[in-house]
């Protein structure tokens, strides 16, 4: 991979790790944690770990919708 | 042959013009697909655009349409020829089947999208100008401004319909 | 080297994309954001390694992460609509 590549998608994960941690909206830290797990993909695959990559595009969608369910129970027995 | 950033600025200009084209013909801004994209429709209204065209552009957001097919159809023009683009096709099918969409913008327009980008090829376009082309295309659409966008979009729908 | 003007073009993109997605303030607004996002790292995916499965592997981060918006917009619309 390119160096300008690498420092590019760097800065893309440090700000969406950053994001996460600070935004107080669950929806907007689900979202801070898309951008972060979109900047870690191209990592993954240039090191040519084309499986492993699948895997985690396939369980972090996962991830995020029981979270949602999740979120969406605690809102309605804490209303 | 024509120097590599002339080649992106064609792609994108006929990339843009063929997912458009697909997305409007398949009724897309006529109403949101899932509850969703109807939220962002109305939040775009609400912020100064056309309503048809935010539903468009949350149609886009929600399940992959022509612009992903067009994307991914690019992408297995270049890593594999006419049968990668043919394969992407059908997996664009099957990841609209997952996101509860009937499919048939998101083939329709991953197969013409390869049969373009292959047929391109063969008179000295470079597939990967393709892939920059699309992203450039969408990047037009959904990241620069969505109010003058979808305004865009809404006018258009109002020609189609 | 014919691929590395894509790669900038896509790399910048996704920048551009990450830093307004991370600024604009509504949730609904900020998903055609990261969508743009998608696109170009679906890119950058299939340009880095020129595989066949690093073509299953951009449908498979592009389907996801479409799922994952669409799941995002469509709670937070029916949490509007229930409340």
């Amino acid at each position: 991979m390119i160096e300008f590549l690498q420092v590019i998608l760097a800065v893309i994960v440090l700000l969406g790790a950053f994001a996460t941690a600070l935004s107080r909206d669950p929806f907007n830290k689900l979202i801070a944690l898309g951008v972060m797990i979109g900047g870690i993909m191209p990592f993954i695959v240039d090191r040519g770990y084309l499986d492993v990559a699948v895997v985690v595009a396939l369980v972090a969608p996962v991830t995020t919708i029981f979270v949602l369910t999740l979120a969406w129970r605690r809102d309605e027995h804490g209303a | 042959m024509l120097a590599d950033y002339e080649q992106v600025l064609i792609a994108a200009v006929i990339c843009w013009l063929l997912f458009v084209t697909i997305d409007v013909l398949f009724r897309l801004p006529e109403k949101g697909g899932v509850s969703g994209a109807s939220a962002i429709g109305k939040k775009i209204e609400a912020d100064g655009g056309d309503l048809h065209g935010g539903y468009m552009m949350g149609n886009i957001v929600s399940s992959p349409d022509a612009s992903a097919g067009t994307l991914l159809a690019a992408c297995g023009v270049y890593v594999a020829g006419l049968p990668g683009g043919l394969a992407a096709a059908v997996l664009v099918y099957i990841g609209n089947r997952i996101c509860h969409d009937p499919g048939y913008a998101g083939t329709t327009g991953a197969v013409l999208a390869s049969l373009m980008v292959a047929g391109l090829a063969g008179i000295g376009f470079a597939p990967e100008n393709f892939i920059a082309g699309m992203v450039i295309a969408i990047l037009t659409i959904q990241g620069l401004s969505h109010r003058y966008a979808s305004r865009l979009l809404g006018s258009l729908w109002g020609w189609r319909s | 080297m014919a691929e590395l003007i894509a790669l900038y073009i896509c790399g910048v993109i996704a920048l551009f994309a990450a830093l307004r997605c991370l600024i604009e303030k509504d949730t609904y607004l900020k998903l055609p954001y990261l969508n743009v996002m998608n696109f170009a790292v679906a890119g950058i995916i299939v340009l880095v390694l020129n595989h066949p499965l690093s073509l299953l592997a951009a449908v498979a981060y592009f389907v996801g992460s479409t799922l994952e918006a669409n799941a995002i917009a469509s709670a937070k619309a029916g949490g509007v609509q229930n409340d």
